[in-house]
């Protein structure tokens, strides 16, 4: 443990850029799969067709690879942007922290995608019917009735999505990011001492994970009061 | 609408339906009064539920004259929703909101459509869950109750829209035998009330003691139409008798 002292705070820094990831890509994640299933669902085939794409790409590539490949490229692309204002840059830097958030959550969201429109399919057209019967709006069948039947359905493999999110963060160290995993590594040179210090980016992301799996769990007996609970 | 007494309260005037290339109704003419019981019977696939699915908009019929209480269906979305207003449904599988209680079921509809108030929605859900006679079910939730208690809130919470006619679609074909009566009694009290009914069923002797007309389809077409004495005793079609036969023989 004493190797430990004086990386304490490196490693509580590093959580707490893990904890920002975490919820700037959650929100992203739910933004990119939304709007990923309502492509899939309309009857643009445009809008299909690109929505096809992002999920066959995002779900068929390597998450590492596809990190580095939006760190670089972006940092190609934003560079050619400001050399047409002012030719005497050389090189622009992406911030690490966006690109590794953008990254995962596109990934991420390819497979919310999935599941988000699975969702909207898999709530029964018995109530949607009873609801437009009844004169109730598209709109209003849309929030009443849908979407509380459809987050149900969607809540436990979102669950995952989360986990995905939070354990895909540890990756996002490869390019540059300060989080536990790459605390760890430059403890180690200092150290030498790789499994204590790995062990600690285990504990940590255990933690975060626990904390997600249980909120889930929480949230799905709170949906299922309805139905499986209240047999 | 108005109190014009002798114009039908439904019309139906040569309608026809298709899905695809696939026709479900042909020629349909139909005329129902107000007060009138009709019980609509015929193979699977006549197309029984699909003509009062039309009737409701929940179908878009492609030919022919749909006129109900006077508004004529068409695209017109303020033309349906006054339509559907009028007009109540009950479904074979109850199609309850799963997620509500019984008492919201009744109240949710009352609230965005007809804009009553929470308080007001609720005494009106109360008062027709007493007449299905199932008060006590009030803040359980769908999955709780029987088969038969759950169409009998179907039931409540499509009256609860106070519609002038009630569309049925085998109310009773997915429940337990033992659950059909219940359901069947709160049907003939609605009837014995004057409300304007349709019904697919296969209820044969719900048909013949209330049902002021009996129609039998098959291959989309209305093949007869007569009352229940008429139509059971004198059957004039041979794919009438055919079809009675085979029911009445089970
Ligand atoms: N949405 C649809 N798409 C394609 N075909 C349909 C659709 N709905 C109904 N049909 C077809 O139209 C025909 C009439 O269907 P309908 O449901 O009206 O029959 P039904 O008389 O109510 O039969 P059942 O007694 O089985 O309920 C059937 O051949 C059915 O397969
Ligand atoms: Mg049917």
């Amino acid at each position: 443990m004493e190797v430990l002292t004086g990386w304490w705070d490196d490693y509580l820094w590093g959580a707490v850029i893990v904890a920002k990831v975490f919820a700037a890509s959650l929100l992203l994640m739910v933004l990119f799969g939304l709007i990923g299933a309502a492509a899939k669902l309309s009857d643009n085939r445009v809008a299909q067709k690109i929505a096809n794409g992002y999920t066959v790409i995002f779900r068929g590539t390597p998450e590492i690879l596809v990190i580095l490949l939006l760190y670089f490229g972006s940092a190609i692309v934003l560079t050619a942007i400001a050399q047409v204002f002012d030719p005497d840059i050389r090189f622009v830097d992406v911030p690490p922290f966006w690109a590794g958030t953008i990254a995962i959550a596109l990934i991420v969201g390819s497979y919310a995608t999935e599941t988000f429109r699975g969702a909207f399919l898999g709530v029964k057209p018995g109530s949607i019917e009873a609801a437009r019967a009844l004169g109730m709006s598209p709109l209003q069948t849309f929030i009443y009735i849908r979407i509380p039947e459809m987050w149900r359905i969607a809540l436990p493999p979102f669950g995952n999505h989360m986990l995905s999110l939070v354990k895909d963060t540890a990756l996002i160290s490869i390019i540059g990011l300060n989080e536990t995993l790459f605390v760890a590594k430059q403890a180690i040179t200092v150290t030498g001492k790789p499994f204590t210090m790995y062990i600690v980016v285990g504990i940590i992301y255990l933690g975060f994970s626990s904390l997600i799996t249980l909120s889930v769990m929480g949230i799905e007996k709170f949906g299922n009061r309805t139905t499986v609970g209240a047999r | 609408m108005t109190d014009d007494n002798s114009r039908p309260l439904i019309q139906m005037v040569k309608v026809d339906k298709f899905f695809g290339s696939f026709q479900a109704l042909r020629n349909i003419d139909l005329e129902v009064q107000k007060g009138e019981r009709i019980v609509i019977c015929g193979p699977s696939g006549s197309g029984k539920s699909t003509l009062i699915r039309c009737i409701n908009r929940l179908e878009k019929h492609n030919a022919g004259e749909i006129i109900i209480d006077g508004i004529e269906l068409t695209d017109k979305v303020e033309d349906i929703d006054a339509v559907r207003r009028e007009v109540g449904m009950v479904f074979q599988n109850f199609n309850l909101f799963p997620h509500m209680t019984i008492v919201k079921n009744l109240m949710i509809a009352q609230q965005l459509v007809r804009k009553t108030s929470k308080d007001e929605s609720r005494k009106l859900a109360m008062r027709y869950l007493e007449r299905v006679k199932i008060p006590e079910q009030a803040d359980k939730y769908p999955i709780q109750l029987s088969g038969g208690q759950q169409q009998r809130v179907a039931i409540a919470r499509a009256l609860c829209m106070e519609p002038e006619i009630i569309l049925f679609d085998e109310p009773t074909s997915a429940l337990d035998p033992e659950m059909i009566n219940e359901v069947l009694d709160v049907m003939v009290d609605l009837a014995k009330e004057g409300m304007t009914m349709i019904c697919v069923t296969h209820e044969m002797g719900f048909a013949r003691s209330v049902a002021d007309r009996i129609i039998f389809m098959d291959e989309g077409e209305i093949v007869e139409q007569a009352e229940p004495a008429a139509f059971f005793d004198n059957p004039k079609s041979e794919r009438t008798r055919a079809f009675l036969d085979q029911i009445l023989s089970h």
